[in-house]
């Protein structure tokens, strides 16, 4: 009976001359390691949005979150009009990445995601380019 | 027969068979690029290569190589696979790998093949062509850099379009598909190139970059334009319908359309659609609720009940069997009256009184079939070919493939003229009938008349005064076609009809069957009389009994009738009066005095913005039923798409005003087409299922006789010219107005001239004129050929702006004066 509880104090008290595992948050911020897959982001490419809309990150996507629509510019190339993904839905499974053949598209290591209102879970065109 | 040996399998062909349609027929995929079923073969690309025993040492074209008795043949050996992957090499060489913006990824043989051939690498380089891109039409976009010369494209448009816009230019490396002198594309648009090339060379314009092909949802249907019935498969995605998929499989025509039905669909989507039921409140059409529009409706169609001589109704040939069933059991049935009609009462009188007296049926006594089964087509009107150009086709395909012979008998020369061998015999417009009493007589003097036929004498004295020069053509020319007419193992006419053809009418018709069973060309295969009305359901709609009967007015009558009060009520469904009609002022006033009229229609046409209610409809992609095609063809459409706002399907509308006004109520249209099935003969026995993809024919019993038919005299007035009006190739009555597609093409009313007239008036192709008659004037472009005789004008009926039928009053033929502006 005795012993046990000693055994438990024990870790207990090495506990308290340890460095602590939990971070601060939000004063203090995690290292996000390579590979994490957060928040998109649309490569630029000669001051407009690499993707060529395609539409292989709709058709790969699981979660059917992502949602294109091509146009025609001035010099009959074919651009992303519409391009936009639906947060609330997306799995973060990085299919999108894989399938895009120009990469266009990534992952950031952004992840403070929590909002509001549903609408704001809508990542539009503008909100998904790459930040200069 | 011919037995052959295909990896291992033992096969039993035709022996005008190849290699490819005997693998084909045992279930052996044979890869292919430049060969197509519909077309000559031609064996360019070397995709096909197979190994056979006899022939050892080399590779043999499977596409272009027929089959021997005891052939033993392997078709992927290493060797083959080797070949191929070379094939695939030398053409992924200049090709570029666009795919992420090319519109055929996901739809591209050339794609498929080098996924299937694991064609990873290339063992050679070399530069990549830059040719221009052609972006100069608004429907086709052609990048031959991604062309892989296949020729498909040319033999499409040469073979079966009879166009001839492509052909290769230049040699060796430097070979490319070429248009005339290089320039950009000017064609007919009908797209059929389009739908075969295997690669993203040449691309719909109109589908540019909206989807990819697996992403779209791909439903059955029937083109909602001519009497044809081509049947096309739609692709839509998130509630629009986004292009036509060629399907080589599909219908009698093989997946071939006219530009009307490849290009022609985006009316569907049209910002333009009504998507809320409108009432007219102090003078202006407000938005209102179904509620409030169809109890407006009702209580008016109510209190027509006890005066049913007061109410009329006209629906549009376009609704589909279940709809016009549901229209005529409404107004004949619960309302009571006789008032009703499905166009113009002229325009399809060619059936509804012709073919009976005639024939004994109300339909064509031939299907389109008998068009390739017969060994001389007598074509009258020469635009059998842009009244229902896949007809056209037919016709094409069995002059140059089957060497049938081709008469035409027209008031102006079309594309039908220019084919191999064809003889074209013009006459003074509004003489039809007169020539065909002239062919009759010429027939019975002759001595070819057939043995026994009842009423001959009654005809002979009918025929007695028909001389070629009544009907304006020369006796020779009679007799000729007389004699082959008559003298052809199998003969078939063919006649269009519609609204916009004043003439062709019950005499016509009676006419035209005259010299059919004059002859006995008729009640077997090949052979006969194809009355082609003018819609999708033109045939549907007359079997629905969608005509006036006993002391019922016709559509003229209903018009008169509106005008002086007798009509206090008018129904209109999917009809445009204003336009279509003829003599558009008069139909104006009489609609203007009509006390109540609804119409339901997609768009606020020139009708539906007269209207007191207006009902927004559903197209044929938002609703599901039948349409019976001009050779009586009973095909099932599918719904493919969602209603469109508030719009509700003419069965849903007919539907909840026969139940509100206490007539039957149905749950769906299947229930109807059950009810049609054991009410209207001819249908009897049929099912909506049972009707599969292809649809059926149904029968016709022909009891033939001779009924003479009277011809007007229509003598040339001096100083004036003859006003022709008719379909124009793009449009199909008025609904094509609000499609991009013909709208890109022949956007504008216009007035066709012959040459020689033109300069006596000193017009220019393009230039503003004024056509005036007797009932008024119009304004509209003029185009100068030699399509038409001198002395005759063309304009189509189809247009709101510059609309012909201001200027015609439903007489056969319309004398004007052209001035230019
Ligand atoms: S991460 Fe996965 S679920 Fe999210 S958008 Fe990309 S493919 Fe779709
Ligand atoms: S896969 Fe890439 S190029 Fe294609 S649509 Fe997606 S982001 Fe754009
Ligand atoms: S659209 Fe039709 S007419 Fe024009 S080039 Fe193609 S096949 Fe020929
Ligand atoms: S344009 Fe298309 S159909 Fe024509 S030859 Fe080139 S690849 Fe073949
Ligand atoms: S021929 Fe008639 S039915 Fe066929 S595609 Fe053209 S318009 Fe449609
Ligand atoms: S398919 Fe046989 S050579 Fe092209």
């Amino acid at each position: 009976m005795i012993m046990p509880l000693i055994k438990g104090l024990q870790i207990t008290i090495s506990h308290m001359f340890k460095k602590p595992v939990t971070l601060q948050y939000p004063t203090e911020r995690p290292d996000v390691k390579p590979g994490f897959r957060g928040l998109h982001a649309l490569n630029v490419s000669h001051d407009k949005a690499k993707c060529v809309a395609c539409y292989l990150c709709p058709t790969v996507c699981p979660a059917k979150c992502i949602t294109v629509e091509a146009g025609e510019d001035q010099n009959h190339d074919k651009y992303a009009a519409k391009y936009e993904i639906d947060m609330l839905r997306c799995i973060f499974c990085g299919y999108c990445v894989e399938a895009c053949p120009v990469d266009a598209i990534r992952m950031t290591e952004q992840f403070e995601l929590a909002n509001y209102s549903r609408a704001d879970f809508t990542y539009t065109k503008d909100r998904l380019l790459e930040k200069k | 027969m011919v037995n052959l040996t295909i990896d291992g399998k033992q096969v039993a062909v035709e022996k005008d068979a190849t290699i490819y349609d005997a693998a084909k027929a045992c279930g052996i995929k044979i890869p292919i690029l430049c060969h197509d079923k519909k077309l000559h073969p031609f064996g360019g690309c070397r995709m096909c290569l197979v190994e056979v025993e006899q022939m050892k040492g080399r590779l043999i074209p499977a596409c272009t190589t027929p089959v021997t008795e005891g052939m033993i043949v392997q078709t992927t050996t290493d060797e083959i696979v080797k070949a191929r992957k070379l094939v695939l090499e030398l053409l992924l060489l200049k090709h570029p790998i666009d795919c992420p913006v090319c519109d055929a990824a996901g739809d591209c043989d050339l794609q498929n093949l080098t996924y299937e051939y694991k064609v990873n690498m290339n063992r050679f380089v070399d530069e990549k062509f830059n040719h221009e891109i052609d972006y100069e039409n608004p429907l086709i976009e052609r990048d031959m850099n991604r062309c892989i010369h296949c020729g498909k494209c040319a033999r499409i448009c040469d073979e079966i379009v009879s166009y001839g816009a492509y052909t290769f230019i230049n040699r060796g490396i430097e070979a490319k598909m070429g248009t005339e002198f290089d320039g950009p594309l000017n064609c007919e648009f009908c797209g059929s190139c389009v739908s075969v090339c295997p690669v993203g060379a040449l691309n719909s314009r109109p589908f540019k970059f909206k989807a990819r092909w697996w992403a779209l949802q791909k439903t059955k249907s029937v083109c909602s334009y001519c009497g044809t019935g081509c049947q096309l498969t739609l692709g839509s995605k998130d509630g629009k319908v986004l292009t036509t998929i060629y399907d080589e499989n599909q219908g009698f025509h093989n997946g071939q359309l006219c530009t009307r039905g490849r290009f022609g669909y985006q009316f569907v989507n049209s910002d333009k659609r009504l998507t809320a039921p409108m009432i007219r409140k102090n003078g202006n059409l407000q938005e209102a609720t179904w509620e409030e529009a169809l109890a407006e409706v009702t209580s008016r169609l109510s209190a027509g009940k006890s005066d049913p001589a007061s109410v009329a109704a006209l629906a549009t040939p376009r609704l589909t069997n279940e709809e016009l069933y549901l229209f005529g059991k409404l107004f004949r049935g619960t309302v009571g009256t006789d008032n009703i009609d499905h166009s113009a009462g002229y325009a399809h009188e060619a059936l509804t009184k012709g073919a009976v007296a005639s024939f004994g049926v109300a339909a064509s006594p031939a299907e389109i079939a008998d068009v390739q089964k017969s060994n001389l087509l007598l074509v009258v009107k020469s635009d059998a070919y842009e009244t229902h150009p896949v007809i056209g086709f037919e016709i094409n395909l069995g002059v140059k493939r089957k060497g049938i012979a081709l008469r035409i008998v027209s008031d102006k020369k079309g594309k039908l003229t220019r084919l191999p061998g064809a003889k074209t015999t013009v006459h003074a417009p509004g003489n039809e009938v007169a020539l065909f009493n002239a062919l009759c007589k010429s027939v019975i003097d002759q001595g070819l008349a057939a043995e026994g036929v009842a009423g001959l004498d009654a005809l002979k004295a009918a025929v007695a005064d028909a001389t070629a020069e009544k009907a304006g053509v020369t006796a020779e020319e009679i007799a000729a076609i007389a004699k082959e007419f008559a003298s052809a193992e199998k003969a078939l006419i063919i006649l269009p009809i519609g609204q916009g053809y004043p003439g062709h009418n019950a005499a016509l018709a009676n006419a035209a069957a005259n010299l059919a069973i004059l002859t006995g060309q008729y009640g077997k295969e090949g052979a006969g009389l194809l009355i082609m009305g003018e819609k999708n359901n033109s045939q549907g709609a007359v079997d629905m009994g969608i005509y006036p009967k006993g002391t019922g007015l016709n559509a003229a009558a209903i018009i008169d009738g509106c005008a002086n009060g007798n009509i206090k009520t008018l129904f209109v469904a999917g009809e445009n009066p204003v336009v279509s009609y003829p003599n558009r002022k008069k139909v104006e006033k009489a609609l203007e005095n009509v006390e109540f009229m609804v119409v339901s229609d997609l768009f606020l046409t020139e009708t539906a913005a007269m209207a007191d209610v207006v009902l927004p409809a559903c197209s044929f992609a938002e609703k599901s039923g039948t349409f019976t095609s001009l050779g009586r063809r009973v095909q099932n459409v599918r719904k493919a798409i969602p209603a469109v706002g508030l719009a509700k399907s003419d069965f849903d509308i007919l539907n909840a005003l026969s139940q509100a006004l206490g007539g039957a109520r149905y749950n769906n249209q299947g229930e109807v087409f059950t009810e049609i099935a054991a009410n209207v003969p001819a249908y009897k026995g049929l099912t909506q299922a049972g009707l599969k993809d292809e649809g059926a024919v149904y029968p016709v019993a022909l009891s033939a006789k001779l009924v003479p038919a009277a011809a007007q005299a229509s003598a040339p007035v001096a100083g004036k010219l003859t006003l022709v009006t008719g379909s124009a190739l793009y449009h199909c009555g008025t609904m094509s107005r609000f499609g991009e597609g013909p709208m890109y093409v022949c956007p504008d009313a216009y007035a066709e001239l012959n040459v020689a007239d033109a300069a006596a008036l000193k017009v220019a192709e393009g230039d503003q004129v004024t056509v005036t008659s007797g009932t008024g004037a119009v304004q509209v472009v003029a185009k100068v050929g030699k399509r038409v005789p001198q002395g005759v004008v063309f304009s189509p009926y189809h247009f709101g702006e510059g609309s012909v039928n201001t200027i015609t009053d439903g007489s056969e033929v319309t004398y004007v004066t052209v001035a230019k502006k």
